[in-house]
């Protein structure tokens, strides 16, 4: 800015000049202000996408960590033990299997739990045979019902002979029983029993009943169950695996195919969990019939 | 022309040109358009801001309408360039509570979320007590919509 020589200025002159000046340093404080509050947005920004990967990263660390630990501490002994102790081989070598059976399992509904998130769900519809898909649940089971030395009771309570077919999506439905199986092995206690007991209801709906004989969850407990990082049991000493992830999971897929579960539990009894399923109208695309229609005469243009 | 029907809690968004159906009770669907790319976008959601508890799914409108957005800008698009569409969010029956309705929720949340990111609304059918069925044309932008007299289930 030049020196402007004051003395031969007349007044409206200088009022001129100084209120240019203000003008343009009005200009650069509402542009700092303007830059102040994008970097506000862009921080709040940056904050609510950290926060929504976190939860994904959260939700695996521990799944998988401790299970992987295992696995190598277990394989190493096995290498450094005599080769004349075969049982004790063969010991660690189920202990193996079961952790990475568990892996396996973490890592379905990790994999669940992230197409949920990312909001890309379909259902696959095809005519699903509902004992066939429980009894090879229960038989996938085997090892970790055996464990716990607890009896498996699976009921058609239709009775007869006939397999009960019904049109769903066998893949959701099998992580949904999956979830409920797991949980009722691991709240379970020594001894007792799993029933998985199944049929159609009045409104041609699939009802399943998963009953287990465990420690059973409170009144206020029933609430939480279904957040995705709490567990009832959160003790160090804690032999339950698992987590509310199943749950939250079986949640989506049970909306995603409009259904609803049901939950009744009594404190040291046990809970009996029931899912309810509508039979699906399309069978394996993703276009459904409501959706196949053309519009015409009361549609309107946006 | 390729045909998807988008499923409550679900997001759909490409590059490709396609026809997106999908229907709303109290849930709120937003469509976003880029008028210099002719692509777009659809969310599909059924309460209006996460719990905290639950998946973080885009079953909640403030995660469906940040997600849809990134999605849009993953594709190429600028946000500058971006318009939408809003439709859904009517009441379900035989509710009285103190609380503001979820569809009017649904449609508030929306409104704030696009206009804090500076898209402007230039078309939408909200509220009211029907459900709706909407089809909307990721190239051209256009929606068609017709109301479902039947009970809302969604």
């Amino acid at each position: 800015m030049e020196d402007i020589q004051a003395q031969n200025l007349s007044d409206a002159v200088l009022l001129s000049e100084i209120s240019g000046r203000i003008e343009k340093y009005r200009m650069a404080v509402e542009n700092l202000n303007s830059l102040n509050k994008q970097l506000l947005e862009l921080n709040q920004k940056l904050t609510e996408s950290e926060a929504m990967k976190s939860h994904f990263i959260s939700n695996i660390t521990n799944e998988i960590i401790n299970p992987f630990a295992s696995i190598l501490g277990l394989s190493k002994s096995i290498v450094e033990c005599p080769e004349t102790d075969v049982a004790r081989m063969k010991r660690m070598a189920s202990m193996i299997h079961g952790e990475a059976f568990n892996l396996d399992f973490q890592f379905k509904n990790i994999f669940a739990a992230a197409e949920i998130e990312a909001g890309e769900i379909q259902p696959n519809i095809s005519v699903v045979n509902i004992d066939e898909l429980l009894s090879s649940l229960f038989s996938q089971y085997a090892r970790e019902l055996e464990r716990k030395n607890l009896t498996k009771v699976l009921t058609n309570l239709e009775g007869g002979d006939s397999p009960i077919l019904f049109r769903t999506d066998s893949d959701k439905l099998t992580v949904i029983m999956s979830n409920l199986l797991c949980n009722a092995i691991n709240f379970n206690r020594k001894g007792k029993k799993v029933e998985i007991s199944y049929g159609r209801n009045e409104n041609g709906e699939l009802v399943i009943n998963v009953i287990d004989e465990g420690m059973g969850i409170s009144e206020e407990n029933l609430n939480i169950i279904y957040d995705r990082f709490k567990r009832l049991d959160n003790g160090i000493n804690s032999v339950n695996r698992g987590h509310g992830l199943g749950l939250s999971i079986n949640k989506a897929y049970i909306d995603l195919l409009e259904g609803r579960l049901e939950v009744k539990s009594k404190e040291n009894e046990g809970s009996t969990f029931t899912v309810i399923i509508p039979e699906s109208a399309q069978q394996n695309n993703d276009y459904s019939e409501e959706g196949n229609e053309v519009f015409f005469g009361d549609e309107e243009i946006f | 022309m390729t045909r998807h029907f988008l499923y409550p809690s679900t997001m759909y968004a490409s590059i490709q040109a396609s026809e997106v159906t999908t229907i709303l009770g109290s849930c709120v669907a937003v469509c976003l358009w880029d008028r210099t790319l002719g692509i777009g976008g659809i969310n599909h959601y059924m309460l209006p801001t996460w719990n905290g508890m639950e998946l973080a799914s885009p079953k909640y409108g403030n995660i469906a309408i940040e997600r849809l957005v990134e999605k849009m800008l993953q594709l190429g698009s600028k946000q500058s360039n971006l318009v939408a569409k809003v439709f859904g969010g009517g009441e379900v029956i035989a509710f009285s509570s103190n609380i503001m309705h979820i569809g009017q929720r649904n449609i508030m949340v929306a409104e704030e979320m696009l206009e804090e990111r500076r898209i402007p609304i230039i078309g939408r059918s909200t509220g009211g007590n029907s459900g709706r069925k909407i089809i909307y044309n990721t190239k051209t932008g256009e929606v068609l919509q017709a109301y479902i007299k039947s009970n809302m289930s969604k």
